[in-house]
């Protein structure tokens, strides 16, 4: 990685002087040889300070909730569910009243997770470093266990839903569609394996490519940030008071901006595509058979 | 960049987050939209109701005014044409008074006349016979002719 030891020359050695340094995980290990019994403290701090926030705030909004005319926050909220209420109902062909509130937590969550990285990307990771933890990571939707989670839960409850709705329909299509259908009667044992395997494929890529999709883009976000940051900030107080150091320091702080603005854009759009992506996957789910 | 055991505590995270979100917050928000949404619709079908019953009174007024000129041209027409037969009555009675009046007036003079005439003739009669008997007489007694006459005459002009 980059390191910009010319920046930092003599503490080159010290955490956070480079990307990858900013790219780890506080990380606790419940078992030095198992990699997957560890748990990312920074990752788990911040969904549940959030979710306790989304709690808090539900709970304080729930007393002022009037049937009138809205103001304030109850107007702001209100205008997501409806906002979430028209996405599902234009998608579903059936009612179902757990899906509104399911887009809406996604949304709303994601949204939030994503909006924690217009933080300078340095501050809450050398605060937390300043407070004794080894690394911090702010942004909880760049850790992959976080979208991985929310993808395989979407995941689970679509098969849960073709399983209750139309169990024999759905396995039927598994080994028949598309291609052992088209086949003549004795070819068919030869091709429902191959079509069996394609199809599972096909399920398996929903939650990967869902939660891969929120995952790489808010990391790469996230290594621009770090990028814009390592490149053209500069790393002491001497250099700032050169010409060069002066403009690369105000090239830094606009490009940072420019870059703040648009990956605030992309938190916005991969908060939106994850809902509408979880929404049109239980809505096939949800598809009446078709004769 | 792995998945860790930081997976299973984001599915926990996660499903909590949708459970609690749906009770505190969709549930309560989407139930007071839909509620505001009841009301609105009620309240624009109850406006649109009262405008119409407001339409509907209007059209009744305007009726009742009109039934009411109607009325009272009516009651006008009648109080001219009942003046007009007063005004007639009074008029073809006093005329029929005045010709009763004439009529009798006539009938009196008439009598009068009658009378008189009969008055007259009974005395023109009486006349003819005195005169007559002198002058028989007269006959009767040439020499006293002349003196008879004068006599006659005497009294008729006497009379």
């Amino acid at each position: 990685m980059a390191e910009h030891g010319h920046v930092e020359q003599g503490q080159a050695e010290e955490h956070g002087s480079s990307i990858a340094d900013h790219l780890e995980y506080w990380t606790y290990k419940f078992d030095e040889t198992n990699p997957f019994m560890q748990i990312h403290v920074d990752t788990m701090i911040v969904t549940a300070t959030i979710a306790m926030m989304l709690v808090g705030f539900a709970l304080w909004l729930r007393g002022k909730i009037i049937e009138g005319a809205p103001t304030g926050a109850q107007n702001f909220v209100e205008s997501v569910v409806d906002f979430i209420n028209t996405t599902v109902n234009d998608n579903f062909p059936v009612h179902n009243p757990i899906v509104a509130p399911l887009a809406f937590t996604i949304f709303v969550f994601i949204l939030l997770c994503n909006t924690i990285d217009i933080l300078p990307a340095y501050l809450i990771g050398n605060i937390a470093h300043a407070l004794g933890a080894p690394a911090f990571r702010p942004v909880p939707t760049n850790d992959l266990n976080l979208p991985a989670a929310m993808g395989v839960s979407v995941f689970i409850l679509v098969l849960y839903y073709e399983f209750k709705l139309k169990p024999v329909h759905f396995m039927k299509e598994l080994v028949m569609e598309p291609f052992t259908s088209l086949v003549p009667i004795y070819l068919k044992p030869i091709v429902m394996p191959i079509n069996l395997i394609l199809k599972l494929v096909e399920e398996i890529a929903k939650p990967l490519s869902l939660s891969f999709r929120l995952f790489g883009n808010m990391f790469a976000g996230e290594v621009i940030f770090l990028l814009i940051a390592s490149l053209l900030l500069v790393g002491s107080f001497e250099e700032l008071m050169t010409v060069g150091g002066m403009i690369s320091e105000v090239m830094g702080i606009l490009v940072g901006l420019a870059w703040s603005f648009f990956h605030m854009f992309i938190g916005l759009l991969q908060a939106f595509i994850f809902m509408i992506l979880t929404v049109v996957y239980l809505s096939i789910a949800h598809q009446p058979v078709e004769h | 960049m792995s998945l860790d055991l930081t997976f299973i505590g984001q599915i926990i995270v996660f499903l909590t987050m949708v459970f609690i979100l749906s009770k505190l917050l969709y549930t309560p928000l989407n139930d007071a939209m839909s509620a505001r949404t009841q009301k609105i619709a009620d309240g624009l079908a109850a406006a649109e109701a009262g405008k119409s019953a407001q339409a509907d009174a209007e059209a009744e007024v305007k009726v009742q005014i009109e039934e009411a000129k109607q009325k009272a041209q009516e009651i006008v027409a009648a109080a001219e044409r009942r003046a007009l037969e007063v005004s007639e009555e009074a008029t073809s009675k006093a005329r029929h008074d005045g010709e009763l009046i004439i009529q009798s007036a006539k009938e009196e003079a008439d009598a009068e006349e009658g009378k008189m005439r009969q008055g007259l003739q009974k005395e023109v009669a009486s006349l003819a016979v005195l005169a007559a008997e002198k002058i028989v007489e007269a006959e009767l007694d040439a020499n006293k002719h002349s003196a008879l006459i004068e006599k006659v005459i005497a009294d008729g002009v006497s009379a």
